[in-house]
This record gives structure tokens, sequence and C-alpha cells, in this order.
């Protein structure tokens, strides 16, 4: 080989090695930034206290229903 | 076993009246030393009267984090999802703004002292929010930041009612009802034709008060009122419910709102919110598919989401 070919195959390879590292270093920035956005995604769930994860207001399985007469109890402001 | 009598308790319980009902009267007695020990963990740890309860202790802190206990972590993240769900309608961060209303100790004895001068001049404004609560649960770590005071009244006993129902009913296998101040929690096994609940303005009225009676059978139902717990300052009349935007009383077209949810907590958050939101109540309530009764000051009612029609108006309770 002469020198001639030796250099110009020393540039490819050095110029392959860029690509690799350029493509591992934005692999790697992806990652991060998926696993980021995971974090803030899922993040509140794995905080959420047991008992407290419901994200909305329950509401009641029926309806209260009429009767009459008194109560066995009062609801009222205290 | 005897099955099918209810049987019930009626007992003193945070500055007011708690009521015990259970469908088995074996289940009486250890029903109430449940109801006597839950109840006594939320008062030691977040009385807001009591200088050794956890929440005093941390409105001392200055901002400092604290370790909690696991019952005021729960509490806490109760108040926070209430804030949460009410876009901070509901906001637990109202401490400083009851104080300076003089509204700083049992509520018979803010009432018994008459017209006061008001502890804070000029503005209130917005209290701090509840954003500034940071709250670890797992870590059970809290710390206040700008500024907060913590008052846990508008979750505190609704959250108790709904634990002291389910772990009766867990421990004993029956069916029972538990009322505090009127916060109305129920669980197990209702009676043949449900729990009859009568919705008024007061908690104290009498049975024959002006309102309407219900039946529910799971879940719970609040009432939350501008009438009741009301005095006043300087000659200026307020109640406790704090419109967290403005640090003042808030300002409502309803006296009275009950709404009936999955929980009672649920429920309380629900009426608070209600009178807070004043005229757009309704429409939200309506949204979320939650039965409400609103009753305006002239005694008129409106209802949302299937409660049942009622044909009012009412003279205050």
């Amino acid at each position: 080989m002469s020198e001639h070919d030796a250099r110009a195959a020393a540039r490819d390879r050095d110029a392959g090695l860029a690509k690799i590292t350029s493509i591992t270093w934005r692999a790697g920035a992806a990652g991060v930034a998926v696993a980021g956005l995971l974090t803030v995604a899922l993040g509140h769930h794995a905080a959420a206290p047991a008992g407290q994860s419901r994200s909305a207001i329950v509401i009641p399985a029926q309806p209260p229903q009429p009767t009459a007469g008194s109560g066995q109890v009062i609801s009222g402001a205290s | 076993m005897t099955a099918g009598e209810i049987t019930g308790d009626t007992f003193e319980v945070f500055g007011t009246t708690a009521v015990l009902l259970v469908t088995s009267p074996d289940a009486a007695a250890a029903a109430r030393s449940i109801a006597d020990r839950l109840l006594a963990e939320v008062d030691l740890a977040c009385s807001r009267f009591r200088p050794d309860s956890e929440l005093s202790r941390l409105n001392a802190a200055g901002g400092e984090a604290r370790t909690i206990s696991p019952t005021f972590a729960d509490l806490l993240a109760a108040a926070l999802r209430a804030a949460k769900l009410t876009g901070g309608d509901v906001d637990p961060t109202c401490g400083r703004a009851l104080t300076g209303l003089g509204y700083d100790r049992d509520f018979a004895a803010v009432r018994a002292a008459g017209d006061a001068p008001p502890r804070l001049t000029g503005p209130v404004g917005p209290v701090p929010g509840w954003r500034q609560v940071r709250l670890d649960h797992d870590a059970r770590r809290v710390r206040l930041s700008g500024g907060a005071q913590l008052d846990l009244g508008a979750t505190a006993k609704a959250w108790a009612a709904d634990r002291c129902a389910e772990q009766i009913a867990s421990s004993a296998g029956c069916g029972v009802l538990v009322s505090l101040g009127g916060d109305v929690a129920v669980a197990g096994d209702p009676p043949p034709d449900g729990w009859r609940v009568r919705v008024t303005d007061d908690h104290a009225a009498p049975a024959s008060a002006a309102g309407q009676t219900v039946t529910i059978s799971a879940g719970g139902l609040a009432t939350s009122s501008t009438t009741v717990r009301a005095w006043t300052v300087g000659g200026r009349p307020v109640h406790h419910i704090i419109d967290p935007a403005t640090g003042e009383p808030a300002r409502s077209c309803w006296r009275t709102v009950s709404v009936a949810a999955g929980t009672c907590a649920d429920a309380n958050t629900a009426s608070t919110a209600a009178i807070i939101r004043s005229a757009a109540a309704p429409a939200w309530l309506h949204d979320v598919g939650l039965p409400a009764r609103l009753v305006r000051h002239d005694g008129t009612v409106e209802t949302t989401a299937g409660w049942p029609r009622d044909d009012g108006p009412w003279e205050a309770a």
C-alpha cells in the first residue's frame, strides 16, 4: 500500500469513527429525552398515595332517592 | 348476631356532633371503639386548635420540612386531591385567612366571644395556594412554602367519616352510617330501604327542620352552608368558607349546597366548591354528574343530576 493509500484509509477510518460517535451520541440523547418524557408523564402515578389516585370526583352509584318522613340522620352544615 | 335492627350512638367530636348507626346491634360497641380510635388519630393529626397537633406544629415550622404520621399524610393527600379536582377552589392553605377573621379557636368560643375586631387589617388577598404544600406521601415528608398555613376543615371531617364507615363495615360485617357534623358516609349492606337522611341547613337542627328527606345506599352525602359557622368581625358578618382567590369569605348566591358522591370526601369537596363557584356551580355539577341540591338565600331550590325534585322554598333551619 502506498503512502497515499494509507492516508486515504486513515481518513476513511476517522470519518467512519466520527459517524459512529455522532450516531451514538444522537441515540443516547434521544434515549435520555424519551426517559425524561416518560418520567414526567408517569411520575405522578408513581407518586400517587394509596387511596388517592382517583383522578376525578367519584359520582354515586345512584342518586339519592325521595322518601317521606324524618331522617335517621341530618345532613347540614356544622 | 342480631341483624336488621338499627342501633344508634350520638357523641361530640371535633366541636360538633357525631352520629354512628349500625344495622347490627351486636356490633355497636366495637363500632364505637373503632370510631373513637380513628377520630382521636385525626384530631391529633390535624386540629388547628391543638398546639400539639401535627398541623399546628407544621404551621409553626417556618417552612422547614417535617416528617409526619401516616394519618396526617393521608389527610394532606386528601386535601391536595380536593384542591386539584376543583382547580384550587377548595384550598387547604386558608389557615391564615381564617385566623385573620378571628377563627383561631374552637368555633363555640369564637361565637361566644361575640363581635371582635379583625386580626388582620387591610386587604387580605389570595391565599398562598395548595401548590405551596410540598408533600412526599411515600416518605411522609411535608414542607410549607410561601407563608402557607394549613386548615383542613374542608376535607378532614368527611375523610374521617369515610374511613370510620369503611373500617367499621369491614370489621363488623354490617351496614354502617357515620355522620360527623352532617358529613355522612355509609358502607356495608344498607337497610332494605336505604339510609334516610334529612337534608337541611344546620346539622344540629331538629329532625322536623325545613328541608328534604332522601335515602342513600352507598357513598357519601355532605352539606356546606354559609349560614351556620358564621360570626361577626368588626360588625361585618363573615363565615368559614374562604374563597382562595380573595382570601375572604365566599360571596355565593347559595346559602346551602348538599351533594351526593361516591365518597363523603368527594361530596364535601363538591359542596364546598359549589358555594365558592356560586352561579357557575349547577352547570359544573351537571357536567361532573353529581346529584346536588342548591338552596338560594330566598329558600328556592335548584337540583342537578338526578337529585329528587324539591318543592321549596324553605325558610332557613
